[in-house]
């Protein structure tokens, strides 16, 4: 009952957000009407990172714990994080066409570097699909979260420096939606995208988590199921 | 003091029967690194024949290509193990697993500097490189990119060598974490070719540093639970 | 393609994503208790 609240409140939070972030902020002075996927596309790279935090936190717990639950709550994690992952990529993209006339700028470390964490992931995810063993899946996939979480941050310090050693003229970058100078109209609507993000992001989250759990059940009933029928068939002595 | 040198003695012995296996197997070292060689000629052909144009991109061939071969080399020493439940009776052994780990790792190791190197002179020669002029910090190069490579590839190897699709998930799990060491060595090689006109050789060597010391150290620490499960 | 358009584009694909990914999590969910029910 409680998270259906979350998810009305998240629902609405996402939806004035998006009218807002649309139609009632006015345009940027340098980046025009581009600056608007600033909004979605900021809120969603930190619910990614926020995600792959957690699953790797819930990793790590479930190595020390031994508890499945954990487990499920690092699944959450990974599948959410790479959904908002891919949104941050693709608001990336749709921001650079207009500012930086490509899709893809190779000088901008960030969005290297969020290629990089979505292959990460998904190499994550495809590992538990290949894992039937549950507690076998959740320690190979904790591991490889935790080992994936450690190399993010020397991936973006890398790209950055590849970037930087090589004297490039740094055009406009996402940043600039928060440096000190900006407005405050943009800074509380990104902020206020933010919030309603993490609010869905929540919501999405619990929902997951049931969902993990309850597969991890039902697995967990047809072994039983399998060993009873096993057991029946044998003929009594 | 005396547990240390025990420990490296052991992991010195797992190292020395993986290096060994790999020798007597001499068709397998052979066609890795036959593989790598392919792999050289046809990103010749596929950016070729203008010769500047292939001399400028050859840093970038050298690694790409040892990376390529690097991940049949480490999942190739891991599937000897598992041939014959040798992993299982490994993991049995009254050692400490980070033990068993540096061993795997070490043994990777030898067999990754070995492919470096060949695959550096065959950089030299067929992308008309001169690779003698600068020899001793490439050399730093690839000793750093085959312990990364090695400590990285020991741990996912680990992980995937008992999965179904264990060719695809290798490498899909082993190169995004690799992008970083795969840019550090490119960049050395690139400044060390040059002469380090702009003095960056050594940050990209401490780069490389630092990511094989985070990559030994989280893989000695997970592994022993790959061999628990 | 203008600005706007652009803007359109990575709204509809970003929030369209959110209500299809939590649609379909609906749907797997009910789907998984669903069959835990019938195991009962």
């Amino acid at each position: 009952m409680k998270t259906r609240i979350l998810g009305f409140v998240a629902l609405t939070a996402v939806a004035a957000m998006t009218v807002i972030g649309l139609f009632v902020v006015p345009a940027d002075l340098n980046q025009g009407d581009a600056q608007r996927i600033m909004y979605p596309h900021v809120a969603s790279a930190w619910l990614a990172y926020l995600s792959f935090g957690v699953t790797a936190a819930s990793g790590i717990l479930w190595l020390w714990k031994r508890d499945l639950r954990f487990d499920a709550v690092a699944l959450a994690g990974a599948e959410i994080g790479v959904m908002f992952t891919a949104f941050a990529i693709w608001g990336g993209m749709m921001w650079g066409r207009p500012i930086w006339g490509v899709f893809w700028q190779w000088e901008d470390p960030r969005l290297t570097t969020t290629a990089l964490l979505l292959a990460l992931y998904v190499g994550y995810l495809l590992l538990r699909h290949l894992t039937d063993d549950p507690e076998r899946r959740a320690t190979r996939a904790a591991i490889v979260g935790v080992v994936a979480a450690v190399d993010i941050p020397i991936v973006h310090f890398s790209v950055e420096w590849w970037r930087g050693l090589h004297q490039t003229a740094t055009i406009g970058s996402p940043d600039r939606v928060l440096n000190p100078a900006a407005p405050m109209v943009f800074v509380g609507t990104l902020l206020g995208m933010l919030g309603a993000f993490t609010l869905a992001w929540g919501y999405l989250m619990i929902r997951r988590y049931q969902l993990a759990r309850a597969d991890v059940q039902r697995e967990e009933a047809a072994r039983l199921d399998r060993l009873m029928s096993a057991r029946t068939a044998q003929p009594a002595r | 003091m005396s547990t240390l040198r025990r420990e490296a003695g052991l992991a010195l012995a797992i190292a020395r029967k993986d290096a060994l296996a790999e020798l007597r197997g001499r068709h397998a070292t052979v066609s890795t690194l036959f593989f790598a060689a392919v792999v050289l000629l046809l990103f010749g052909f596929a950016l070729g024949p203008d010769s500047a144009r292939l001399a400028a991109a050859a840093p970038g061939f050298l690694w790409l290509a040892v990376v390529f071969a690097g991940i049949l080399a480490v999942n190739r020493l891991h599937l000897l193990e598992t041939d014959d439940g040798a992993l299982e009776q490994l993991a049995l052994y009254p050692v400490a697993r980070r033990v068993i780990y540096a061993g795997k790792a070490i043994g990777g190791f030898a067999v990754m500097l070995v492919l470096g190197v060949v695959v550096l002179g065959a950089v030299g020669v067929l992308f008309s490189v001169d690779i003698a002029a600068a020899w001793l910090p490439l050399l730093v190069t690839v000793v750093l990119g085959a312990v990364g490579i090695a400590a990285v590839g020991t741990f996912y190897a680990g992980v995937t060598v008992r999965l179904r699709a264990r060719e695809v998930m290798l490498p899909l799990l082993m190169l995004p974490v690799l992008a970083p060491l795969l840019l550090g060595a490119v960049r050395a090689t690139v400044a060390a070719l040059a002469g380090d006109p702009f003095g960056e050789l050594g940050a990209w060597l401490q780069l490389l540093v630092a990511f094989d010391m985070i990559m030994v150290v989280a893989g000695a620490a997970t592994y022993g639970f790959l061999l628990e499960d | 393609m203008t600005d706007a358009g652009y803007v359109i584009t990575a709204y509809a694909v970003i929030i369209g994503g959110l209500g299809l990914y939590t649609l379909l999590l609906w749907r797997r969910l009910r789907a998984s208790r669903g069959r835990d029910d019938e195991a009962r």
